[in-house]
């Protein structure tokens, strides 16, 4: 099923609509290129991850060396911290255990449109 | 002098590796032959040799191990063997020495002679006496240059496994300053040991982080906050991604604190990652790769327990047998490994400490002992 959610330019770079489909809350995220959207759920204890802050990181590194990156692609939970990446759902930690459901986006007709 | 000692029985297979077997001098006058000049009359002087700070209620050797002559515990490889390692079947015992806390002395061109010369002492009169010594190259933390020179001048030495300074220090071990240290320890293939000792004495930060303790007891109770303020700095710097193959122990820290460490320092890099972007796997993991701890002061809960405790911790990866012989809080290998089940019992008497030292391929087992 697709859902409309928005229409293009209600969203701004960086930001998140938050909204309930099929009864799940949901958050859609605008990284200036493309939407995603993202279960609003921490799987960690169920904050409102979407409230998060929507960043970037710093890549894997040697020890003592900082490299920045991943901007935009971060959503970190309001609560403990957890990192995820917004394209995948997968935790940055420990993405073997952890993932939040994203679900696929497409823009038609200038509507966004959320795919369950 | 003629000593009677009862063998205990053990139902083990290759026998048991003692991995903290305190050897000490006869004297400080021993060190001299080894010692320049210039440092002499520090060895006479009260106060000037160690730095120490608390009072011990049961003095730190046990009376009963001493051999006799009025010579300290320890202090003679003779009786030694047979009070030990014969009568507990301890096929072999890493010598961790005494005087480790030269490294909270304030003086580290004397810390690093004395540990020198105390090395020199031990390869002298100890390991000639037995094949069944194994030994630790005492180092001073203070200059880790100077440190790891004394490593690399004894670290060939084929019944040298490992080295060993005090778990206290200045600075949390996890630091770049002490890369010379763990450099000298992968070049010359030995493990690095942190022994309890040293802590609020001279140079070092107080005994416990909220100040100095007013009695021995409340020291005791609470010993192993610098081992986990070590290994938590160790793993959170990553020294284990700078050095894969580096090996540490912890030693007379007993075992308890390692589940709790290690599930806190799981939880908190769920969220916390970021801050430390070197590590590639759960701070558990590099503990369980890399570090390995040993059981006394072992804690003593009732048995079931302490065995829940032993498999919280991967014991049988992670945990070594030892006596601590023959401090006053030493444990035996028939207190302590009869309280095991089977299917660990071996592993910590004898072979994660044959594994961590190589004792196959440094050629220390006969063959057939150890497959």
């Amino acid at each position: 099923m697709k859902y409309e959610v928005a229409s293009v330019g209600e969203i701004e770079k960086g930001s998140c609509k938050i909204l309930k489909i099929e009864g799940r809350s949901i958050g859609v995220y605008f990284d200036g290129e493309n939407y995603h959207a993202i279960r609003n759920v921490c799987p960690h204890e169920q904050a409102e991850l979407c409230k998060g802050k929507f960043t970037g990181t710093t890549l894997t590194s040697k020890p003592h060396e900082y490299i920045y990156g991943m901007e935009g692609e971060i959503l970190v939970c309001p609560w403990h911290g957890w990192e995820f990446d917004v394209k995948t759902g997968l935790s940055l930690a420990d993405p073997d255990r952890y993932r939040v459901k994203v679900y696929d986006v497409s823009v038609e007709d200038k509507k966004i449109m959320v795919h369950i | 002098m003629e000593i009677t000692t009862k063998k205990s029985r053990t139902s083990l297979k290759h026998g048991v590796i003692d991995c903290d077997f305190h050897q000490t001098l006869k004297s400080f006058a021993d060190l001299k032959p080894y010692l320049p000049r210039v440092w002499w009359p520090r060895l006479s002087e009260p106060e000037a040799t160690l730095p120490i700070t608390i009072y011990k209620p049961v003095p730190l050797s046990r009376r009963d191990a001493a051999p006799g002559n009025g010579l300290p515990p320890g202090s003679d490889p003779e009786y030694a063997k047979v009070d030990a390692l014969d009568r507990y079947n301890i096929t072999k015992a890493v010598l961790t020495g005494s005087l480790l806390t030269v490294s909270a002395h304030n003086n580290p061109d004397y810390a690093a002679a004395v540990a020198s010369a105390f090395n020199d002492y031990t390869f002298d009169h100890w390991l000639p006496t037995d094949d069944r010594w194994l030994a630790s190259i005492l180092i001073a933390t203070q200059d880790p240059i100077l440190a790891a020179k004394e490593i690399d001048r004894l670290g060939k030495h084929p019944r040298a496994v490992q080295v060993i300074c005090t778990v206290s220090s200045r600075e949390p071990f996890g630091q770049r300053r002490f890369y010379p240290i763990y450099e000298a320890c992968v070049r010359n293939n030995l493990v690095l040991a942190l022994h309890g000792g040293g802590e609020g004495d001279g140079i070092n930060p107080p005994i416990s982080a909220v100040g100095t303790p007013t009695t021995n007891f409340e020291r005791h109770n609470i010993l192993a906050i610098h081992h986990m303020s070590q290994l938590n700095s160790i793993v959170c710097e990553g020294v284990f991604e700078r050095f894969p193959t580096l090996k540490v122990i912890f030693v007379e820290g007993g075992l308890a604190w390692v589940p709790h460490l290690m599930w806190r320092m799981d939880k908190n890099f769920l969220g916390m990652r970021k801050e430390v972007p070197w590590l590639k796997k759960k701070p558990s993991e590099y503990i369980i790769e890399h570090c390995r701890f040993t059981t006394q002061p072992i804690e003593e809960p009732n048995n079931e327990e302490l065995v829940q405790m032993f498999r919280m911790m991967r014991a049988e990866k992670t945990v070594m047998f030892a006596t601590d012989y023959p401090h006053w809080d030493n444990d035996t290998p028939t207190f302590v490994l009869h309280k095991l089940p089977e299917d660990l019992r071996s592993r910590v008497a004898y072979e994660n400490a044959a594994e961590l030292y190589q004792l196959k391929s440094r050629q220390l087992v006969k063959e057939g002992e150890f497959e």
